[in-house]
């Protein structure tokens, strides 16, 4: 990804967007007692296409956005989501995405990553209640939304960087072909 | 060259885990910080435009779920929320809302509420947080308000929460359900008390924990708030404010563990309009 400021201000507006979406309507639906929750998966999509370094930062600045909204420790959910942003990165740079199932997949297992990342942290810290097993349901069922949401999220994302993709099919068909000595 | 961007690249990643780590060491435990009543301050306005324009998509979803949990049930309220479909998105949002600010003038004669001299101060869910590890939401009074932090809030059926940070026009509440929260409580006519505390991960069960095992509860006594006051110490809730019902009680549960299973009457889940009690006498 060529990362010029205006693209950059793309990744931003992305970012927060997301962010305020899923504080004021992913968190506050429930399909089977459980909300989705969008921002890994906004994450893999942006490392997926960015690379682990704009996944990295991409995610230690939405957790960091999220805890300052939320007024929780900050810290915790960027800690979190860099790591999955760094690992989507890493993905997309070790190997080439041949099957539209990637995106999706990675999605789904990179959520339930971060949400068994969220937990860990906060069982390191100590908790002060007991744990109910239905944390497994919603951790197995925001993967499985994650998989769904996975792949519109990252066309989506991928059509608003278009311009920064330098492997994009599409931007290398538009290309003129290079005359040598015109 | 490569290996240069190879090390730039560590360089960064090592960055943000320690930065990360630090923000953690520094804020972990203690109150909102400058940054977070900035941001917070920011796009506070922003948050209650996006959650009122998002209200109708979140009713659409809703009742999705809704209809999803009824086909279980029987085909009486399958049709039953057939025919509410037609209802649902158009209108359910105003009727939503005034049933819920009914609810909230009933409970202000309440004589807990009454006796105790509590300002109310009504206030919109703006935000929700995305993880079960933390169970709070926004909403938009804050501090201008009269918010203060600690503060009890309720909705129209009871407890929520209380107040756990205020901004000038925001503030975040701790539910019943997040790990941290521990009401004192009693269960009615018994008297029995105990403690009521979440179970991480179910928000459709808390624990009243700490009972006194020689006395009896069973299932469908009602849950209030303790309310107590000693050495000029007292607790952040009015005595008798409704938290919720006795669901599960065994005697071998009440012997060896000392705690009995409540369902919170508060839908914890679908809040939209709750009331923060504000100045009055505690306890």
């Amino acid at each position: 990804m060529i990362l010029t400021g205006k693209i950059v201000a793309r990744i931003v507006a992305i970012c927060m967007l997301g962010v305020l979406l899923q504080l004021s309507f992913f968190s506050r639906v429930e399909l089977f007692h459980v909300s989705p929750d969008i921002l890994p998966a906004l994450i893999v999509c942006l490392g997926l296409l960015g690379g682990s370094m704009t996944g990295a930062v991409s995610g230690f600045s939405v957790g960091l956005f999220l805890d300052c909204l939320l007024v929780e420790a900050l810290g915790i959910s960027s800690l979190v989501l860099l790591g999955i942003g760094y690992l989507a990165g890493l993905f997309r740079e070790r190997f080439e995405i041949h099957s539209s199932l990637v995106p999706a997949l990675l999605c789904m297992g990179l959520t339930m990553f971060a949400e068994l990342g969220f937990g860990l942290i906060q069982l390191l810290f100590g908790l002060d209640a007991p744990l109910s097993t239905l944390i497994v349901r919603d951790l197995l069922l925001k993967s499985v939304y994650a998989f769904f949401l996975g792949w519109p999220m990252y066309l989506l994302v991928r059509r608003v960087l278009r311009p920064a993709l330098v492997e994009d099919p599409k931007v290398q068909r538009r290309r003129q072909p290079t005359v040598l000595g015109a | 060259m490569y290996r240069k961007q190879v090390r730039r690249r560590r360089a960064v990643l090592a960055l943000l885990i320690v930065g990360s780590f630090v923000l953690l060491t520094i804020t972990y435990g203690r109150s909102s910080n400058g940054l977070q009543r900035g941001v917070s301050t920011i796009f506070s306005p922003v948050q209650s435009v996006s959650d009122r324009a998002l209200k109708p998509a979140r009713d659409l979803v809703d009742w999705f779920d809704k209809t999803f949990d009824a086909r279980g049930e029987n085909s009486r309220l399958k049709s039953e929320l057939v025919t509410a479909r037609t209802q649902a998105v158009a209108g359910q949002e105003a009727l939503n809302e005034n049933k819920q600010l009914r609810k909230l003038v009933e409970l202000d004669h309440d004589p807990a509420l009454a006796s105790s001299a509590y300002e109310e101060v009504i206030g919109r869910v703006t935000v929700r947080s995305p993880t079960v590890w933390h169970s709070s939401v926004g909403i938009d009074v804050g501090s201008s308000d009269g918010v203060h932090v600690d503060d009890p809030v309720i909705s129209g059926d009871g407890v929520v929460g209380r107040i756990a940070s205020v901004e000038g026009g925001s503030s975040q509440v701790m539910l019943l359900t997040d790990h941290e929260s521990a009401i004192s409580a009693k269960v009615l006519p018994a008297g029995v008390q105990g403690v009521v505390k979440p179970e991480v991960g179910n928000p459709e069960d808390l624990i009243l924990d700490f009972i006194d095992s020689t006395k009896r509860v069973h299932g469908g006594l009602t849950v209030v708030t303790a309310g107590w006051c000693t050495q000029g110490l007292c607790s952040l809730f009015p005595p008798g404010l409704p938290l919720g019902e006795v669901t599960k009680a065994s005697i071998i549960e009440q012997e060896a563990k000392e705690q009995v299973q409540v369902r919170p009457y508060a839908d914890l889940r679908n809040l939209d309009l709750v009331q923060v009690l504000t100045g009055g006498s505690r306890g």
